[in-house]
Order: structure tokens, then C-alpha cells, then sequence
């Protein structure tokens, strides 16, 4: 009985799951066609399989730098805001006053905004910088990431904020009686305790800085510098897509990230299990 | 290599500025910024060009390699896709960080960004410029045209004989007996400029003073609904939406591919979408007027120019003059706007040799003075995408929906859009 | 003197963040909120007007930003029950101990790995090609047709993109939360002799607070701030029967030229957007159980 609802529901949600990648199906399909094959039909399987619009589109793309543009932005930006967050949303929620308070709801609340309301004001901000305090923030890889914090920055505080709370206050106390300081606690103690949704927050990130398109395309101007979003604007023109080279780049640019999906989720299992053990 | 550098100087600033912290001792984050490069001296300096057109990014890639090896002079040229090229240029301009060298499509466009255009009045390549292809702003010459382009009915010639098209009626006679065979007859496409911007279009051209017409319908001076043009406009419209298949389930991918495989028989497109037919069997292909009160001419025009940022540093300027300089007057850039852009020049010193059918269409009519203008351009910002597009899909959605209440209803949102 | 030190802890946990912050976010809008005083259209070069409340005013009589206010929070609305509904239900399967909950797990995310715009443009061919043929074949084209024709429908279909690569998204959260349940008090529960549902009711579910907190917040701010796939699936159309809040203002800044007044919506959408969503996370943070 109890086996034979257990495979249903195994059924169930492989066919479910692979309901979900029909999408990811056009995608890679049409990867192999040509326009008018296209045209004939999008959902049908290529007449034949060539890389050729593989080749074209990483050589058009510029892959390799383009690929090593984001992985620098991505990490870098990853770090930074991990260690910033964590570091943040503890002594938010540790030190519950009414600044606390208002720093949280800022920092919740700015979410909300429209990036499309910001960005004129932000590049004014940022020419300015660059002009007055002679910090290059515009062209530059170092400005991106800065602006990756700060736009990323509020939901890792929000996911942190969250969590921090199942960690056990009585722990950090029995540190601090040890002679720990606030920053040895935070390190030794807390920042262990929270890896899953440390994790959590690394996916979550890893994929928005990595596919986004908007704000790169607004503060690096130079070839050199292209991220692979940006680098993928050749097929997409303004009434019209070159399917077959948009959709091989796009698979290019997406499997470094499931790879990453899938070292990172089995950390979260792992993360937890060792914690049970304990 | 620098990557790897300053990755390994930003990753270990970071490792320090952690450990520093953790050792409880107090840091301050300390951005190392970059030093520039040293300035060569006799070339010109690096200029930048940005530009919308995605169909010709590789092509400019090739110009400046070739520029590079004929001068010694760079460009960089930035890349976006298609619709979001004005944001990023409006966030650049904003962040002080302009480009060059930009393009701008004419009339409202142009006047938008008119603050930052350099006078190239009196530079030796804007001595070219074909007669009334010179885009003027307080008589000052503002940009160089990249070209021209028109638009029209493109027809298959193994379906149309355009001699037999020539009015309302047998324009519906031939939607009918098209819908006989199975054919759609003609086809307009979903995204807002293949809709309504380029086809409706023609009863603007056809006003006496088409600028001083759109004008007066800002001012609310004139009406739609009452100018003889636009009602036969109307039921032109009417008799697409009885007997031609619906654009608003027409994508400008498959509206070309039901071209290119002669399941239309007429599109409304212009030359560009020759581009489109590259990947199917050979089609032979034609433009025509559309054939509105009598029209009898293709509307062609400058689609966009590019200016000069006087924004930018004298040097810069210098060099950007330079280059405009090579491209239209050396050998090497003219063979590049023709043989590589595929561009209609717009410039009488340069010869067009194997153009495409469809351009070589509008290149005749070009020659010939046979055009109407784009009077589109001098329409309010945004109004076909956001006011003209939507009524136009209610039009095409609710077959009740008459001509005149068409025609109303334009001229209502065009009353309340933002000029 | 001890006060001073945990202020200094304070300010060196807090400060670094909150500098950068402040310089791209805070500073930006504050500057923005000065231009929704502003007649100007985005071009620097051009003049900028100070015209007071007159943006503000103007807002009133927009009725299509009225109507595109409202079609936002209906499409928040059914944008935030699917996706929570399905995001909980698939962490649930994914971790119980199912064979194939790793490969599922991965599956279900993937349609995250595609950025908005793009995902937008592969949905169209569904709709259009792939919702034909099934409605033509199955005869059931009552519902499958192609919904980005239809006014009503339209904005249905975002709500399926939108839930379709949010469900994976909040899904990860939901894991994370239910992960972090300690396993002894699962087992407590069984030995009591629990059903599953009152183990989900009365264990699960006010265990997974600060999960629902996140979840019910971000997707709500996803959805009220949506904008690339409104824009590559409908482009606001059929008659602007799907032109969402962000769009508006996107047209009207990029459209008509107005920055001034795309401010002005913006900001009068983010002090009514921030009211509900703070009172939200007010009331799902205070349900949230401290260990």
C-alpha cells in the first residue's frame, strides 16, 4: 500500500518536473535550426544536430573573456555581500533597538523600488564619483561589484535576518564568557551555523548577477569588459531574435550556473546532515 | 592577465580586510584604483561609437580593425540590443560618460538630443550629403545620415502584378481572390512599428506640409476622421481586417517566413527585411508604393544620423571628424558602407553597385525623387508604441469595430498623449 | 564605557554595508524623489523645471496609470498565492525521501537559470504555438488558445510565467527552512503518534515563518516590480490590458520623455507598495518562533 502511493508520487513528480522544462525544451532545440527551419516549427526536434551556431555564437560572444568577466563579477560581488549581509543582519537582530529597527525596514522597504526609477539617478551618482573623488566606478569591473552590493545587499540582510534568529543565543553567551569578541562569536560560532542559508543566498545571487543584463549594460561601455549577458546582445535585434545563435549562447551562459546549482544544493543536504550528527 | 591581477588584488584585499576584522582590530576598506595607461603621442585618442543597429555590430567590428590598420586610430564600439539602446544612451549621457560618436533617429529623436550635437557644417565630408538628405537644426548641419531606407508593399512576383493594385478596390479584389487560393494577401505584423507606425505613415506623407499636419493634430487643430487620407486610410484597414489573416498573431519572424514561402503574397516591410529571407529558397521580390489615394511613391527616407558629442574633448572631436572623414571620402570606408552595412548611401560621392532587390527599389525611387517622407519620425515621442499600437489592436480584436470609430478613437488618444 | 565599545561592534558590523548601500540605493532615490518635482525629460544637457506638486497632481488624471496600478495588484495578488502554493508544495516533495527528489530538485529550479526577458520570449511560442495545436487537436480551445490575444486572458499568462519561474525560486527558500527543522522533534511528533497533516500544521508550518516571511515578501516585491517578462510576452498588449506598474513608468520616462513624472509614480507606488508589504512582513516576522 504504502509503496504503491510512494511510486505515484514518484511518477508524479518527474512528470511534473519535466513539465517544468518545457521551456529549457524550445530552448535547446532551436539551437540547432535555422530560421526557417524555425519558422516551420519551434517545437519540433532539428533535422539535424551541428554546433555550428555553438561555435559561431562563442566566437561571437567572445566567450571565453566574456565567461571570465562574469565569473570575476559574480564571485567577487558574492563574496563581498555574504560577508557583509551575515555580518549586518547579526547584530540587527542581537541588538533589537529602535535603529535596528529602522535600518531593517530601510533596508527591507528599498526593495521594492523599480530599478528603472533609480538608474538615471545612480549614474549621476556614480559620474560623480568618478569625477569629484576620482574613484573610476563607470567601465570598470570593481564599480559593477560595488553596485552589485549595494543592490543585492538588502535581500541577503532580509534572508540572514530570518535565520539568524534559529541560532541559539545561549551558544554566542557561552563564547563571550570564553573571551570570545563579538567578531571572533560572529565568525566562529554564528557564521558555521548559518551555511545552508548561506548557500541559499550564494544560488540565489549567483543566478540574478549572472543572467542580469540592465545594470551591466548601463556601467561597462568597453569590449573587454562585457559580462555574457551583454555579450549576447549581437542576436537580439529590435524587431527580431537570431534564434539559433540566442539560444546556443543562452545554453552556454546557463550551464555553468546549473553546475554550480548542483554542487551547491548537495552542500545544503550535507550542511544539515553533519549539523543533525552533532 | 591585469584580470587575473586584480582579481587576485581585490580577493586578497578582501581575505585581509576579513582577518584584519576577525583579529579585532579595526580596518578601513582602501579601493586600490587603477592607474591609466600612459598617452601615445601623435595618434588621435580612442573614441567610442554607439550605436542601435544590431544587424550591423560585426560589420562595425570589421571597420574599425580596417580603420586600425589604415590610420593607427581605435574606436571602440559598444554594443546593445536593439530596444535597449536609448536607455543606455540617456544613462551615459546622465553619468557623463557619453560616447563619441552616436546615432539618432530623425525628427523627434534628434530633437531630443539636440544639446549635444557638434556643428559639422563646415567639414569637408558633409560637403557630400545628397540635397535634402541634410538634417538641420537652426541652420546649423547636425549629423551625417547613415543612409537611406524606405518602405512600401513588398510583394512576391510570382503572386502580384503590381500594375493591377492600384486603389482601394483592387486592393480588395485581390485580398479576395488571394483568400480564394488560400493565400493570405496581405500582412501586417504584431510589434507596434509593423502595425500601424510605417502604414499609417502614407496618409500623413501624403498631406500637403506633413510636419505642419502633425502639428496641427497636436494642437487639436485638424482631426483624423476628417481628412479625406486617413478615411480611405481606414477602410483600407477595415478591408485587412476582413480578408487578411491577423497581424496581431504575426510575429515579424513569421510574417517574413509566410513570405519567403508564399503563403503571403504581400507584407508591409521595408528594405531591411530583405535580411529575412536569407535562410529559405530563392524569392523573387519586388516593392510597391502602397497605393493610397492614388500614391504613387515609396515612402523613403533617413531613417537615422550620426552626430558628434560636443560633449566630448577636442581631441575627440578631432578625431571623430577624422574618421567620418575616412568613411565617407576614403575608398576603403565608402566600399565599407556599401559592400559591408549594405547601406543606401546618402551621399552623392558614393556609387551603390549590387544592392538587394528591395533596396535597389527604394534606391531608385531615391534617384528618381520619387518618395514620399516618413512624417512618423515628427509624431510625439512614444505615440505608437504606447497610444497608436493599443487602439490598433482593438481595431484588429473587435470586428465592430468601424472605420470611423477607428479613426475616432485615434485621434482621441493622440489628443491626450503627452507632446 | 561597555555601551561604547558595543556601539563601536555595532557600527564596524553595520557600517561597511550601509556606506554602500546608501551611495547606490539610498542617495539615488533620494535624488529621485527630488525629480518627481522636476519637469525634465532625462536629458541631461536639457533644463530642468521646478514645478512643485504638479507631477503629483498630474498622476490623478492618468486614468491609464490608474488602471495599470490596479492590474498590478491583481496580477500580485494571484502571483503570490500561486507561487507560494506551488514553491511550498514542491520543497515538501522534494524533501521527503523520494528517489528521485535530487533530480527533481534541480528540474524545478532550472527555469530560474533563464533571465526574464529571454524566458518571456520562449513563452510566447508556447502560447502561440504550442496552446493552438494542443486546443485544435484535444478540442478543448476553450482554454487552449492563444491567451496574449485575449485582454482577459493576458495577464493570466504572465502570472504562469511569473509562477513558473518563481515556484523554483521560492522553492530553494522554502528548502532551506524546512532543512533547518531539527529531525528529533519530526521524530517526537511520530512517536506521539501525529498524522502528517497535523505534523505539517503544528510543526512544519510555524517552524517555516521566517520562510514564509521571505517568501511572501520577495515575491510580492517580484511581482510588484515586474517588468521583463511584461515587457517580452505582452509588451503591455492587447490594448494595454497587461501594462503593469513598472512598464508604466518605464513609458513613460524612455516613451513619452516625462522623467518628472515617471518619478512621481514611482514614488507614490512605493509609498503605497511599501505600506502593505511592511505591514506583511510586520505580521508574518512577529509569528516567527525564536529557538
Amino acid at each position: 500500500m504504502k509503496t504503491t502511493s510512494k511510486w505515484i508520487l514518484e511518477a508524479l513528480l518527474v512528470l511534473f518536473a519535466l513539465l517544468f522544462l518545457s521551456p529549457i525544451y524550445i530552448m535547446l532545440v532551436n539551437s540547432f535550426k535555422t530560421r526557417s527551419e524555425l519558422y516551420e516549427n519551434a517545437l519540433a526536434l532539428p533535422s539535424s544536430i551541428t554546433f555550428e551556431y555553438y561555435s559561431e555564437a562563442m566566437d561571437k560572444m567572445n566567450f571565453l573573456t566574456a565567461f571570465g568577466n562574469s565569473l570575476f563579477v559574480t564571485l567577487v560581488s558574492l563574496v563581498f555581500i555574504v560577508v557583509l549581509a551575515a555580518m549586518t543582519a547579526w547584530m540587527l537582530v542581537r541588538t533589537d533597538n529602535k535603529l535596528s529597527q529602522i535600518i531593517f525596514m530601510v533596508l527591507v522597504s528599498t526593495m521594492l523600488i523599480p530599478f528603472q526609477t533609480l538608474m538615471m539617478p545612480l549614474m549621476q551618482v556614480m559620474g560623480w564619483i568618478g569625477d569629484t573623488l576620482r574613484i573610476p566606478m563607470l567601465n570598470t569591473h570593481g564599480g559593477l561589484i560595488f553596485m552589485n552590493i549595494g543592490f543585492h545587499a538588502s535581500m541577503a540582510v532580509f534572508l540572514y535576518h530570518g535565520f539568524i534568529k534559529s541560532v541559539p543565543v545561549a551558544l554566542e553567551e557561552a563564547a563571550t564568557l570564553d573571551g570570545c569578541t563579538k567578531f571572533g562569536v560572529f565568525w566562529r560560532i554564528v557564521f558555521p551555523m548559518l551555511k545552508t542559508i548561506t548557500i541559499t543566498i550564494a544560488i540565489l545571487d549567483v543566478i540574478m548577477m549572472w543572467n542580469d543584463y540592465l545594470l551591466p549594460s548601463l556601467t561597462l561601455s568597453d569590449k573587454s569588459l562585457r559580462t555574457i549577458p551583454l555579450s549576447t546582445f549581437y542576436f537580439f535585434g529590435e524587431f527580431t531574435i537570431v534564434w539559433n545563435l540566442a539560444m546556443a549562447g543562452l545554453t552556454l551562459s546557463i550551464i555553468p550556473v546549473v553546475i554550480f546549482y548542483f554542487v551547491a544544493q548537495k552542500h545544503i543536504i550535507k550542511g544539515v546532515a553533519e549539523g543533525a550528527v552533532k | 592577465m591585469t584580470k587575473v591581477k586584480r582579481f587576485i588584488s581585490i580577493a586578497s584585499s578582501a581575505v585581509l580586510l576579513v582577518t584584519m576584522l576577525s583579529a579585532c582590530g579595526s580596518g578601513n576598506t582602501d579601493n586600490g584604483t587603477e592607474s591609466t595607461d600612459g598617452e601615445a603621442s601623435a595618434k588621435l585618442p580612442k573614441i567610442s561609437l554607439f550605436q542601435s543597429k544590431v544587424e550591423i555590430a560585426d560589420q562595425l567590428e570589421t571597420m574599425t580593425e580596417k580603420y586600425k590598420e589604415e590610420t593607427g586610430n581605435e574606436i571602440d564600439v559598444w554594443g546593445s540590443a536593439g530596444d535597449n539602446y536609448l536607455t543606455q544612451l540617456q544613462a551615459k549621457l546622465n553619468a557623463g560618460e557619453g560616447p563619441t560618436i552616436f546615432g539618432v533617429q530623425t525628427g523627434a529623436e534628434t530633437e531630443k538630443f539636440k544639446s549635444y550635437y557638434y556643428d559639422m557644417s563646415n567639414e569637408s565630408y558633409a560637403k557630400n550629403i545628397a540635397p535634402n538628405m541634410e538634417v538641420k537644426i537652426d541652420g546649423k548641419l547636425v549629423g551625417v545620415p547613415t543612409g537611406v531606407e524606405g518602405f512600401g508593399l513588398v510583394y512576391n512576383k510570382k503572386l502580384v502584378d503590381p500594375a493591377k493594385i492600384t486603389d482601394l478596390a483592387s486592393f480588395r479584389t485581390f485580398l479576395q481572390d488571394m483568400k480564394a487560393k488560400d493565400i493570405n494577401g496581405f500582412s501586417l505584423s504584431q510589434e507596434a512599428y509593423f502595425l500601424i507606425g510605417h502604414i499609417i505613415n502614407t496618409p500623413f506623407a501624403l498631406q500637403q506640409d506633413p510636419v505642419q499636419f502633425v502639428e496641427q493634430l497636436n494642437k487639436g487643430e485638424v482631426k483624423m476622421a476628417d481628412t479625406k487620407e486617413f478615411k480611405e486610410f481606414a477602410e483600407y484597414m477595415e478591408a485587412i481586417r476582413e480578408l487578411a489573416s491577423n497581424p496581431l498573431e504575426t510575429t515579424y519572424d513569421s510574417q517574413m517566413g509566410d513570405f519567403a514561402t508564399g503563403k503571403t503574397a504581400i507584407v508591409h516591410q521595408g528594405n531591411w527585411s530583405y535580411g529575412m529571407l536569407a535562410d529559405y529558397d530563392d524569392i523573387e521580390v519586388g516593392m510597391m508604393p502602397f497605393p493610397l489615394s492614388g500614391n504613387q511613391k515609396l515612402a523613403v527616407d533617413i531613417p537615422a544620423i550620426w552626430v558628434i558629442n560636443n560633449k566630448a574633448n577636442a581631441e575627440e572631436i578631432k578625431a571623430a571628424n577624422a574618421f567620418f572623414e575616412w568613411l565617407y571620402n576614403s575608398e576603403s570606408g565608402k566600399n565599407i558602407i556599401v559592400n559591408e552595412f549594405k547601406f543606401i548611401p546618402a551621399m552623392t560621392n558614393i556609387e551603390t553597385s549590387s544592392l538587394d532587390p528591395l533596396s535597389q527599389a527604394v534606391s531608385e525611387a531615391t534617384n528618381s525623387g520619387n518618395t514620399i517622407p516618413w512624417a512618423l519620425t515628427y509624431f510625439p515621442q512614444g505615440i505608437i508604441v504606447n497610444d497608436l499600437a493599443p487602439v490598433t489592436q482593438q481595431f484588429f480584436l473587435t470586428p465592430s469595430m468601424t472605420g470611423e470609430q477607428y479613426l475616432q478613437k485615434l485621434d482621441e488618444v493622440w489628443a491626450k498623449a503627452p507632446k | 564605557m561597555k555601551a561604547i565599545k558595543n556601539r563601536g561592534w555595532y557600527a564596524l558590523f553595520t557600517l561597511p554595508l550601509l556606506l554602500i548601500f546608501s551611495t547606490v540605493v539610498l542617495i539615488p532615490f533620494a535624488i529621485g524623489i527630488w525629480y518627481s518635482f522636476i519637469s525634465w525629460d532625462g536629458i541631461p544637457a536639457n533644463p530642468k523645471v521646478f514645478v512643485g506638486f504638479d507631477n503629483y497632481v498630474q498622476i490623478f488624471q492618468d486614468d491609464r496609470f490608474l488602471k495599470s496600478a490596479w492590474l498590478t495588484i491583481k496580477f500580485t495578488f494571484f502571483a503570490l498565492i500561486i507561487v507560494n502554493v506551488l514553491g511550498l508544495a514542491l520543497s515538501l516533495l522534494v524533501t521527503s525521501k523520494l528517489r528521485t527528489s535530487n533530480l527533481a530538485r534541480t528540474l524545478f529550479f532550472m527555469p530560474n537559470l533563464i533571465g526574464g526577458l529571454i524566458l518571456g520570449y520562449i513563452w510566447k511560442f508556447i502560447f502561440t504555438d504550442v496552446f493552438k495545436y494542443v486546443g485544435q487537436n484535444a478540442g478543448i480551445d476553450n482554454v487552449f488558445f492563444n491567451w496574449l490575444l485575449n485582454p482577459e486572458y493576458a495577464l493570466y499568462a504572465i502570472v504562469v510565467v511569473f509562477a513558473w519561474q518563481m515556484a523554483g525560486y521560492t522553492m530553494i527558500i522554502y528548502i532551506a527552512g524546512i532543512q533547518g527543522i531539527p529531525d528529533d522533534l519530526m521524530e517526537a511528533a511520530k512517536v506521539d503518534g501525529a498524522n502528517a497533516w497535523h505534523k505539517l500544521t503544528k510543526i512544519v508550518f510555524p517552524l517555516l515563518m521566517p520562510s514564509f516571511t521571505i517568501c511572501l515578501f520577495l515575491t510580492l516585491s517580484g511581482a510588484f516590480k515586474i517588468f521583463d517578462v511584461n515587457l517580452s510576452l505582452t509588451g503591455g498588449g492587447p490594448i494595454n490590458s497587461t501594462e503593469m506598474f513598472a512598464m508604466n513608468i518605464f513609458n513613460e520616462i524612455f516613451g513619452y520623455s516625462r522623467y518628472g513624472i515617471g518619478q512621481a509614480k514611482a514614488i507614490i507606488f512605493f509609498v503605497l507598495v511599501a505600506a502593505v508589504t511592511l505591514v506583511q512582513v510586520y505580521i508574518t516576522k512577529k509569528k516567527e518562533v525564536q529557538m
